[in-house]
């Protein structure tokens, strides 16, 4: 009993320190979230002070001005093109590298991998000319796919490096079952990968959902294909930026995906949990 | 499963197909930056659907990374009718892009400065249009001057000392200096290299080709550096960290008697935190000759016409509309509350603008120099001033890296 | 192995290997091509003049080499700060502790958030917001110009993307820790391993996959450092916090010289690529197989 107790006691004080920390660390997210409820004066003036008034008519202008529930619906359409193509190709592709160690996917690894080390910005020029030729630019399913590229090399890192720790035991009994290659990864592997599909799902999405440079690249153009993120810059000028617009709007665009963090979150504990009992 | 993913790529392919917009018969793409603008040219480009119901306007602003997309769109061949650049050395840069104006009626309405700038380095042609004119020079508080007994605003570089040391007295900072921004250095500096010479484009010209340096020019060399180490002394207490909003902030709130680098772009975010604010407008005192200490106007932005527009005709129906019509030319007054373009009579409501006016009105306009320079040599210079602001180099050394920055940068190319 | 998944083999892996190849790729090598070139990046035709950029490079800018070692030192820190922090919270937060979910989204938090509003808090903070709580302190080091010092902004530099960063490498070592099986903790504790020895003796060998990671992910972040130095500094003041692909960027799209640019950016992707196998064979030797 006594044990028990101090434990908890031990918890507590960390859960409190952590707190701490936690409030450190969100502060300049808090301001962010203040400031989308002030004036331009207010901001301006002192972006700590809290609103002289709690005033939602930034949220009003700026959905209004954002034409926020066509933007939405890209984005949602954009993200979940991008996510499924990831996630289907990267495990799919990261169970053979890992599975069948051999020359070949070695070199297949190295080729999937190696791109996370390219700057961006380095290509730029020539990529918008490649989607051009292929089709893939200016739509939002074409910009979805090019995800699954930019999306890859991450997701097979995270995947080969996590499938290591399945043992081979499972999926050779399954073969000894007449189970194909494939089905033996999409019934038996795949389910036990749920955390870490959890963990690539969450990082994409958070990635695909806030992503600057290569929607307003590829899907500018138009209020029928421009995301949220892209809007939220209108308000961002180099004379003259009206900061408590821009904040609003990013907080209109980040919010939608902090929430769907969170709820995946509460899903992983349970995908562990249930992966656990079965292994 | 490879019938899966083949099924995948060709429907995602044929969807990428389908959903690229084709251009329609009468569209018009524009591509610029200036954000700040948005509402209003959204207010023209309605004002214009009402005339031409079959015109289309597609029109997209960003600021950030602007001349780089640009730069990815022009290549990609995605080249929008209607893009942005600065006027003077830029013009050039783009020129096999861009749709030489001469002829249309819009360059007999735009005033005879800014025709100017918009030609090529031969001094052919006009190969844009500005959505504004402009002005530049320093800002001051009419009131918090007044305070500290000051009559007239500062025209010598004397006269400014003497102004700073009174402000000081009644307790006043007399600067806020947005040092921390690349553009306020560019902003300032031009009023020196106006002063300097009366054929800018000339000395320009000698520096890129490295056969000038700022030592020989007393102006620049010791007046333009007085003055940054003025300010810089004299104004926020972190100089490199004080931004255009730092600026607005210290301002508008009087903690600072004068604004530097700036012009009529602020008054807006002025007049939201202080309407009542009196704000003056007045030249750069630059030497000790106060006819000098002038106001610069101009227009530094050039909204560029694609030479190989499919539907050129439409465009330039539009832009002639823009600068000739009654609706047109009202807007820069009264929409977008800017400094006509075009050859017209207008009353500002504008302090800055009224300053401005009647300052060029009694001692002339400066010629506007900084678009005989890019502004890739702007941000090299501004890092050289800011390295000397700092301290981590010295007057001599500040200027050897911007006379080897004029040749790199901007030199024969 | 048979045929058939040698067939397989191929099969499975040839999606991913297209889509990398026509998204990243190739674009990447016709863009190396015009390391060989002149160009501005805007005119219609480039001019080729062979390995001239490489030459350039290598004898005749120094500058280069001063945003390499800046880029070292920013890494170096980088990874340090990222990992350790992000290793201590991870432990923390998969306790069983009620507000662990919110506090995993609180860290995630600025992983996401536009980097121009990044900037425009951040700037705030160290002007105006440590002038304040020097007002209320008087510590020392809040009345320090931060961004306007070319040490100082080095370290600014490194703090806020630690801050910005640090919550993509919590998910990813909290999805390692929750994969060690039960079982194996609960046999530590019955040994009577006590809560440090069991996190440096069993936890952390068995978090071998997620470090791996996690060391990969902050180095190749670290070494490519772009946004967040340009909302805070833009690579001022007076260049003092130019990275890497900051200077590429300005070569290829403020000065005009795509080509050479391009030169810059095929080096250090080479210099990248040796450095990250390096810790890739360091890291997963010394990994330890369930």
């Amino acid at each position: 009993m006594k044990i028990s107790q101090k434990n908890k006691l031990k918890n507590l004080i960390l859960e409190f320190i952590i707190i701490l920390i936690a409030i450190v660390f969100i502060y300049p997210v808090f301001l962010m979230v203040i400031n989308s409820f002030k004036s331009f004066r207010e901001v301006i003036i002192d972006v700590i002070a809290l609103p002289e008034k709690l005033n939602f008519s930034n949220y009003l202008y700026v959905i209004d001005k954002m034409n926020y529930p066509q933007l939405f619906l890209n984005n949602l359409l954009i993200t979940a093109i991008g996510i499924a193509g990831i996630v289907a190709l990267s495990s799919l592709a990261a169970y053979i590298i890992d599975r069948q160690r051999n020359k070949y996917t070695r070199l297949a690894q190295l080729f999937i991998i190696t791109p996370m080390l390219i700057p961006f910005q380095t290509f730029m020029i020539t990529l918008l000319k490649v989607m051009n030729i292929i089709h893939l630019s200016g739509s939002r399913v074409g910009l979805g796919i090019q995800y699954w590229g930019f999306g890859i090399p991450m997701a097979t890192f995270i995947y080969i490096n996590f499938m290591k720790t399945i043992p081979r035991e499972i999926d050779e009994s399954a073969y000894i079952d007449g189970a194909s290659t494939f089905k033996t990864f999409i019934y038996v592997i795949f389910p036990i990968l749920k955390p870490v599909t959890v963990t690539v799902i969450v990082l994409d999405v958070m990635w695909i959902w806030n992503d600057f440079l290569l929607p307003l690249l590829m899907v500018n153009s138009s209020e029928k294909t421009k995301t949220l993120v892209l809007a939220a810059y209108n308000f961002v000028g180099q004379y003259n930026t009206q900061w408590h617009y821009a904040m609003t709007a990013m907080v209109l665009t980040v919010v939608p995906s902090i929430l769907f963090f969170i709820f995946l979150q509460k899903y992983i504990v349970k995908g562990v949990v249930a992966g656990s009992v079965k292994g | 499963m490879k019938k899966i993913i083949s099924i995948l790529v060709i429907t995602g392919l044929l969807f990428g197909l389908t959903g690229t917009i084709t251009a329609q018969e009468k569209t018009i793409d524009i591509f610029i930056s200036m954000p700040e603008y948005a509402t209003a040219i959204n207010q023209l480009i309605d004002a214009y659907q009402k005339i031409e119901p079959d015109v289309k306007i597609n029109y997209q602003t960003i600021q950030s990374d602007y001349p780089t997309l640009l730069k990815v769109k022009l290549n990609s061949g995605d080249v929008p009718d209607i893009f942005a650049s600065a006027p003077g050395k830029e013009i050039d840069l783009y020129k096999e892009y861009s749709y030489d104006l001469s002829g249309q009626p819009l360059v007999d309405a735009m005033q005879p400065a800014i025709k100017k700038v918009m030609a090529d380095s031969s001094g052919e042609g006009v190969y844009g249009l500005a959505i504004k004119g402009n002005y530049f020079g320093l800002i001051y508080n009419k009131d918090l001057f007044a305070q500290a007994g000051i009559e007239q605003a500062p025209a010598t570089m004397s006269e400014l000392e003497t102004a700073i040391t009174k402000l000081e007295e009644a307790g006043i900072t007399p600067f806020t200096s947005g040092f921390g921004e690349w553009w306020v250095y560019k902003h300032v500096f031009q009023h020196f290299l106006a002063a300097t010479t009366n054929n800018p484009a000339a000395l320009i010209k000698k520096f890129e080709n490295g056969e000038a340096n700022l030592k020989d020019y007393p102006i620049l060399y010791n007046n333009f550096f007085h003055f940054v180490d003025l300010v810089s002394e004299h104004g926020d207490a972190k100089p490199l960290e004080a931004t255009l909003n730092t600026e607005i902030a210290n301002f508008s709130t009087g903690k600072a008697a004068m604004m530097v680098g700036q012009g009529p772009w602020v008054e807006d975010s002025l007049d939201q935190i202080d309407p009542n604010l009196k704000i003056g407008f007045v030249g750069y005192p630059v030497s000790d000759n106060p006819a000098q200490a002038q106001v610069i106007s101009g227009a530094d932005q050039a909204l560029r016409i694609s030479r190989n527009s499919d539907n050129l005709e439409t465009v330039l129906d539009f832009v002639n509309w823009w600068y000739t019509s009654d609706y047109g030319q009202n807007w820069f007054v009264n929409v977008a509350g800017v400094v006509p373009p075009v050859k017209m009579d207008y009353q500002s409501d504008y302090d800055i603008i009224k300053g401005a006016k009647q300052s060029v009105a009694a001692k002339g306009a400066g010629q506007l120099t900084i678009i005989y320079s890019t502004d890739s040599f702007h941000m090299a210079f501004a890092e050289a001033m800011q390295a000397y602001v700092g301290n981590t180099i010295d007057k001599d050394q500040a200027c050897k890296l911007i006379e080897n920055n004029w040749v790199k940068v901007d030199g024969s190319n | 192995m048979g045929n058939k998944s040698k067939k397989e083999l191929i099969l499975f892996t040839l999606p991913a290997l297209i889509m990398v190849s026509i998204t990243i790729y190739l674009p990447f090598v016709i863009s190396s091509y015009y390391s060989l070139t002149e160009w501005n990046g805007i005119s219609k035709s480039a001019k080729f003049i062979g390995l001239q950029n490489f030459k350039t490079l290598f004898f005749n800018n120094s500058q280069f080499l001063n945003v390499l070692i800046f880029t070292g030192k920013y890494t170096f820190l980088f990874m340090l700060l990222s990992n350790v922090m992000a290793l201590i919270l991870a432990t923390f937060l998969v306790q069983k502790i009620k507000t662990a979910n919110i506090l995993r989204g609180v860290f995630f938090v600025p992983y996401i958030m536009s980097m121009i509003i990044v900037g425009f808090i951040w700037k705030f903070i160290f002007s105006q917001g440590f002038a304040r709580l020097f007002e209320i302190t008087g510590w020392g080091f809040l009345n320090l110009s931060w961004l306007g010092n070319a040490h100082l902004a080095f370290y600014a530099v490194v703090f806020v993307g630690v801050w910005q960063q640090l919550g993509f490498y919590i998910v990813l070592y909290i999805a390692g820790l929750q994969a060690i099986p039960e079982d194996v903790m609960e046999a530590a504790t019955v040994d009577g391993a006590g809560a440090l020895s069991r996190f440096f003796r069993v936890k952390l060998p068995l978090l071998g996959p997620s470090i791996t990671i996690c060391l990969f992910m902050s180095l190749t972040n670290g070494l490519k450092v772009f946004d967040i130095i340009l909302a805070l500094t833009q690579g001022g003041p007076g260049g003092a916090t130019y990275s890497a692909t900051l200077d590429i960027y300005r070569e290829a799209f403020q000065y005009n010289n795509y080509g050479l640019g391009s030169a810059k950016a095929l080096v250090f992707f080479l210099i990248v690529l040796i450095m990250t196998q390096i810790v890739l064979t360091i890291s997963r030797r010394n990994e330890v197989e369930v």
